[in-house]
């Protein structure tokens, strides 16, 4: 472990150094809109923010991701592979939204269907965790195993103290890649103690969800009970929990072709919340109503990577209950499991 | 660029249109133009259509997504419909969409329509050229070119 | 129709529920009630009269509830109509969506909504912990931030433009009737736009329409959207690109609006819904306008009139047709 601080005017000068060797993602604000984006300019940096409304996950999963191209050449096609992934950065991202990334290395490389894609970027990936200074109200990451100052996923973990960034190494990766920055002083042993205090605090001022305890071994005989019908009615069947959601990693894949005889397939976002995602080539669609996909994205988290990889699949960010258009709340269905279960068993 | 050669490459320039023609009147008006040897340009492509009311708007944003510079839209006068009314159908419709997309920015050049009755081809030689001068006014479609 | 000519709106939306649960007239309330976070509100379900507590009216309550009646449903449903409301149900009932028989609309005098984006760009990526609505004036709280902003300047721009603030049919009438005539809309916020060249036009929707990642919440929200099958989900032929892509998106949302033109009631909720706070309001105003300047249409308004699109006249304006010269 290694520890080092940065005044917060120079941040751009560690941005800049960045860049010479990596490509880096920030966030960015554009419109209003917190985005994970490449910096291209040290000053866009947007470090005062409480989360992207996209998130970060888009840097690894883009909503429009080209798996080749092709292009007609005589009779034959050739296919054009993607350029090789440069070293990446991802700069200033909150450790909930971190989370993901172990997420995906699980979810990409199950069984033995390896997404060559996806691990790449994940190996080229270095990520620079902010603590959280101020967690909103919504945020439930200290009840799904996370915390504003989680270092489970990240490499570098950066926490705000009076004028000064303090940087503190992880893992390897992120001690070799500190080391190799000049713009960094040794941290302030004096601070050190404070920041331990401050990230406490931060974390135990967090409300814990009763609910989550156990929720996985809750709702496996929730299957059918008549809540999903309550929890689903006002549901309007759009996309925007799972889309903004920084565990929600389904998509589709689509071939798009241009006049000129090129084309290219690519991935593109897709949710279990649109009735067309289980549409089947028989006409049969096995989730034709709101209640079973409301259903599967809360079992999905909870019930199945549980199952599958033994961790939940949220990390409490809340952007669902904030994006909501009719304002439905996941904690009011955790309560309700809770009420549920809680009954039965007395 | 130069005004010169700025107006140099409009002229090299060869504007792709897409033409669809109801069966009854339009069609049958752009045959009469071809048996009658009247000359008209050659950007035109014919789609035969049963009735203008036939035309879905997909074809027409469907074809400025493909790249095509201009549309030609045309049917039977008002009152010659082979269906009675599937032309007063098709005026309401073409009305919405020409507002609605010069709204968001097409230009409304590119969107032509009119009524061509069987006998006219005379009238359908004149129509094709205003409309590719119409298209060639506005320059290449770029609308919806995708970044890759 | 009863007529009650009350203040506390709220109140009397209780009362009402309560009432017409109890006598059996309906099977179930559709209302709103308080989100879990400020400045929202979500619809409420409700077939206990015990239960009308959680039923609540204030300037957050932006959603169309017409969305939630469908056709093949029996039950007998009382449902809170604000003047959109209202104007969507009498539109569905004219396309032989919803049967009126089964309705009971229980109309409330709304003054508009709140543009919850508008908030959200003013105080910045904060979040709001309180906030409250008095005296024509929001009072937002926030962790280290106090903010008061004026009421009427927040306001969703249609709300503004509306001219039916009560629904133009209702079984019940809640709060003060004003039968006030509406003044003339001369669609001039529609100016600025309209007199841009094609394109800064173009740039200008582009611009906003590029943050668009295709949720589908302005669809889904929208309630003259009910096709089984909307035009960007066929996949037989697929008509038009399902990505994030700009032209993509443009296309989308064009298509969108003129599938809504002559039937939109302009009750906003596209855009209210939109996570990304992309303001779609722009073009139902510009549908809005053609459809009242070529065909003297005004949606939801009377239950005789066939909509635009289903009707025409053999002398409709036909100025765009281009002439031989």
């Amino acid at each position: 472990m290694m520890q080092k601080m940065i005044s917060k005017e120079k941040i751009s000068d560690l941005i800049k150094e960045l860049q010479k060797e990596f490509k880096v993602f920030g966030p960015v604000k554009e419109e209003g809109v917190v985005l994970f984006k490449e910096i291209t300019d040290a000053k866009e940096i947007c470090l005062d923010y409480s989360n992207s409304k996209i998130p970060a996950k888009s840097v690894l999963f883009p909503m429009i991701d080209t798996l080749f191209s092709y292009k007609k050449e005589g009779k034959g096609v050739k296919i054009i592979e993607n350029p090789p992934y440069e070293k990446t950065v991802i700069f200033g991202i909150r450790p909930c939204d971190s989370m993901v990334f172990s997420l995906f290395k699980n979810f990409f490389s199950f069984g033995k269907y390896k997404d060559p894609l996806v691990l790449n970027r994940l190996k080229n990936i270095t990520i620079i965790g902010m603590g959280c200074l101020e967690p909103r109200t919504t945020c439930f990451c200290t009840s799904v195993n996370g915390g504003p100052f989680n270092k489970e996923s990240v490499d570098v973990l950066i926490t705000e103290f009076k004028d000064n960034y303090y940087l503190e190494s992880i893992t390897d990766k992120g001690e070799a890649l500190i080391k190799k920055i000049k713009s960094l002083t040794d941290a302030d042993k004096g601070d050190l103690a404070k920041i331990e205090k401050l990230q406490k605090d931060i974390e135990s001022a967090i409300p814990v969800i009763e609910g989550l305890d156990g929720i996985y071994t809750k709702l496996d005989g929730l299957f059918d009970h008549p809540m999903w019908k309550m929890e689903s009615q006002g549901c309007i069947g759009c996309g925007s929990c799972t889309y903004l959601c920084p565990t929600c990693h389904c998509f589709d894949v689509l071939d798009e072709n241009k006049q000129d005889g090129s084309g290219r397939r690519i991935r593109i976002w897709d949710t279990c919340q649109f009735p067309l995602f289980t549409l089947e080539t028989s006409g049969h669609n096995p989730r034709t109503t709101k209640l079973p996909r409301v259903r599967q994205r809360i079992f999905h988290k909870f019930n199945y990577y549980p199952k599958n990889y033994n961790i939940i699949g949220c990390v409490g960010c809340g952007r669902c209950i904030i994006n909501c258009p009719v304002s439905s709340d996941i904690r009011n269905i955790f309560i309700s499991v809770e009420n549920i279960s809680s009954k039965t068993e007395g | 660029m130069t005004d010169k050669s700025k107006e140099k490459s409009t002229e090299e320039w060869k504007p792709k249109i897409i033409a669809f023609l109801c069966n009854w009147c339009s069609y049958a008006g752009a045959d009469l133009a071809g048996v009658s040897r009247i000359q008209y340009p050659p950007n035109i492509r014919v789609v035969r259509v049963p009735c203008t009311g036939r035309i879905n708007p997909f074809f027409i944003i469907k074809s400025l997504a493909y790249g095509w510079d201009g549309i030609l839209v045309s049917g039977c006068h008002p009152g010659d419909c082979h269906y009675i009314s599937g032309n007063y159908i098709a005026r309401r419709r073409f009305a919405i969409l020409r507002d609605l997309m010069t709204f968001l920015g097409i230009e409304p050049e590119r969107l032509n329509f009119t009524w061509v009755s069987a006998a006219e081809g005379e009238r359908f030689a004149k129509i094709v050229r205003k409309t590719v001068e119409n298209v060639k006014s506005v320059g290449p479609n770029k609308i919806f070119n995708k970044k890759w | 129709m009863v007529i009650n000519i009350i203040d506390d709106i709220e109140k009397s939306i209780r009362e009402t529920a309560k009432k017409l649960l109890e006598e059996k007239k309906v099977d179930l309330i559709i209302g709103y009630t308080k989100g879990s976070i400020p400045l929202r509100s979500g619809p409420c379900f409700i077939t206990d009269a015990s239960q009308t507590g959680m039923l609540v009216w204030n300037q957050s309550c932006d959603l169309n509830l017409a969305k939630y009646l469908a056709k093949n449903d029996d039950r007998k449903i009382g449902i809170i109509s604000k003047g959109c409301v209202g104007r969507a149900i009498v539109h569905l009932i004219v396309e032989k969506q919803l049967n009126k028989e089964n309705i009971t609309i229980i109309g409330i005098s709304c003054e508009g909504v709140l543009n919850r984006a508008k908030i959200m760009v003013e105080i910045g990526d904060k979040e709001i912990i309180e906030a409250n609505i008095e005296d024509n004036k929001i009072i937002i709280k926030g962790k280290d931030f106090n903010k008061t902003l004026p009421l009427q300047d927040y306001i969703n721009q249609l709300c503004i433009t509306c001219h039916y603030k009560i629904p133009p049919i209702s079984d019940i009438i809640i709060g003060n009737k004003k039968p006030e005539k509406p003044p003339k809309d001369d669609f001039k916020d529609l100016n600025e736009i309209e007199s841009k060249s094609s394109n800064d036009k173009m740039e200008y929707f582009k611009k906003e329409l590029n943050r668009c990642i295709r949720c589908y919440a302005c669809r889904e929200a929208c309630p003259m959207c009910y096709c089984s099958l909307c035009f960007i989900d066929q996949n037989k032929p697929v008509w038009f690109g399902k990505t994030a892509d700009i032209s993509d998106n443009f296309i989308f949302h064009m298509i969108r609006a003129f599938h809504v033109a002559g039937r939109c009631v302009s009750c906003g909720a596209c855009s209210s819904v939109c996570p990304m706070g992309i303001d779609l309001n722009f073009i139902t105003r510009k549908l809005e306008k053609i459809v009242k300047e070529r065909f003297d249409f005004e949606s939801g308004i009377n239950l005789e009139a066939p909509p635009p699109m289903g009707t025409h006249k053999f002398d409709d304006k036909q100025e765009f047709m281009i002439e031989e010269d």
